[in-house]
């Protein structure tokens, strides 16, 4: 548990505790509109996950609780009843990255895990599927019409903006290589690419064969043969 | 000439057996708008400070808590969460209309079960030795006539290992912050209880109070010498606010 006590940190606890309470708030809310995650994190009761960020130094604890989240900033386990189920270090950065990827894996992760990886691997299963209803934000907010027009409004901009950025590119990628040959086309590229492979292929046989001809041509090997 | 015993009324001297007649009659005053007023004069820091004190309890399911000047059950309400079926919360409060105000907060928001309305005199709990395993008191220590017999008094109804949590305003530690807080204190706050309680003496009450109660040091050696282990303290919004922690040993 961190202590901040009169001889202890100087990060005034009102601070930290409104950094926390914002973000479950915001986590809450967005779940809210997820019931497949809510449901997926109320299995994981009881459950806590310790995160120590050594860059900046600080810590936190996550647990659920019905099918809310908590994030908090301490975790006292009077009488040893309980305690973290998993504890994860490392620097914030890293830890945020493992947070927002699906890595299987924590090796070059620069993150530590200490108990249960399931707990971990769980978690970031149910967050990393979290799927939110949008339109049902947009129907409680605006009322069910307004707020399905609103929401297909949206999916058409959003799908017009895709179409635009994926031909956009294309365009681009054929005026680069097409019109001012600046650069090299797929084809190409992988020509090339093929032509390296089979060079290093060469190179390594050319290697080893060099070798086994060294080592035949060794005072100690004339005999033997 | 009569020898009374006297006791502090904000910056008033007043008889020891008139001081909690007169606490009764602010908070009768204040009960109906006192969230709406907590949460005007804190900006709604206040909600932080509770947080973070129930994050410090390290309330468990099962366990007994004990929340004396509970008022209107901000503290009851997630301590019943966190206890669950097996536990039990008690909603102590000396005052009969916060306690109203809170009972029926309680049951609008579905606190049922193992929940229980208490009202009671924190000098004198009416509970058995070593009851309970937590016990919280947020802003409410400073309103009672004998400091050391309630701390006396808790003491004997926690379990041993059991923590006592006292949330209560307390002197900023520097001294710009000082005269900010003390320029809001005495000049807006009475503004806004009379605008919106119609009452500017209550608040003002509440303002000469803080500035009467014990300071961080003071009222952890008050917590030691009434038997309290492990004793410490957390400021919280520059010391305007602290939480004592103190242990039965």
């Amino acid at each position: 548990m961190s202590d901040n006590t009169e001889q202890g940190r100087t990060i005034d606890p009102t601070l930290s505790t409104a950094a926390l309470a914002g973000l479950e708030a915001t986590i809450n809310k967005a779940l809210q509109y997820d019931p497949g995650t809510r449901a997926a994190l109320k299995k994981l009761q009881g459950q806590v996950l310790a995160v120590q960020s050594t860059a900046p130094a600080f810590t936190f604890y996550l647990q659920t609780c019905d099918d809310d989240l908590e994030v908090l900033r301490l975790f006292s386990d009077h009488g040893q009843q309980c305690s973290p189920s998993t504890h994860l270090r490392g620097p914030l950065t890293a830890i945020a990255t493992l947070a927002v990827t699906d890595n299987t894996t924590l090796a070059n992760s620069g993150v530590e895990v200490m108990g249960s990886t399931a707990l971990l691997s769980d978690l970031q299963k149910a967050l990393g599927q979290v799927d939110i209803d949008w339109e049902d934000a947009l129907n409680q907010l605006l009322g069910e019409l307004p707020g399905h027009q609103t929401a297909e409004h949206i999916r058409k901009v959003a799908r017009w903006t895709q179409q635009r950025a994926s031909s956009g590119q294309r365009l681009l990628s054929e005026f680069l290589t097409e019109e001012l040959k600046s650069l090299p086309s797929k084809p190409e590229l992988k020509r090339f690419y093929n032509a390296v492979d089979d060079a290093r292929m060469q190179l390594d046989r050319l290697e080893q064969k060099l070798e086994k001809a060294i080592k035949k041509i060794q005072p100690g090997n004339l005999n033997s043969d | 000439m009569t020898d009374k015993k006297t006791t502090h009324f904000g910056y008033e001297q007043v008889a020891v057996e008139e001081k909690a007649g007169r606490v009764a009659d602010v908070f009768h005053s204040v009960a109906a708008k006192y969230d709406v007023m907590n949460d005007l004069m804190s900006a709604g820091v206040h909600r932080l400070w509770k947080r973070f004190t129930i994050e410090l309890s390290g309330v468990r399911p099962g366990n007994k808590v004990l929340d004396i000047a509970g008022g209107t059950g901000d503290l009851s309400y997630k301590f019943s969460k966190l206890v669950g079926a097996d536990g039990l919360v008690v909603l102590a409060d000396i005052n009969d209309s916060m306690l109203k105000v809170g009972r029926d907060r309680l049951l609008d928001r579905g606190v049922a079960g193992n929940l229980v309305v208490s009202q009671a005199d924190a000098q004198y709990l009416p509970y058995e030795d070593n009851t309970f395993d937590c016990i919280t008191i947020a802003f409410g220590l400073r309103n009672v006539t004998d400091k050391d017999l309630a701390l006396r008094s808790m003491l004997r109804v926690l379990k041993p290992g059991g923590r006592l949590l006292v949330l209560e305003f307390s002197k900023p530690q520097s001294s710009v912050l000082e005269k900010v807080y003390d320029a809001y204190s005495f000049k807006v706050l009475p503004l806004i209880g009379k605008a919106i309680t119609q009452d500017a003496d209550s608040y003002r009450y509440l303002a000469e109070s803080i500035r009467m109660h014990p300071d961080q040091q003071t009222l952890k050696d008050m917590m030691t010498d009434a038997g309290f282990a492990e004793t410490k303290f957390y400021n919280m919004t520059g010391g305007i606010v602290a939480l004592h922690k103190g242990v039965k040993p």
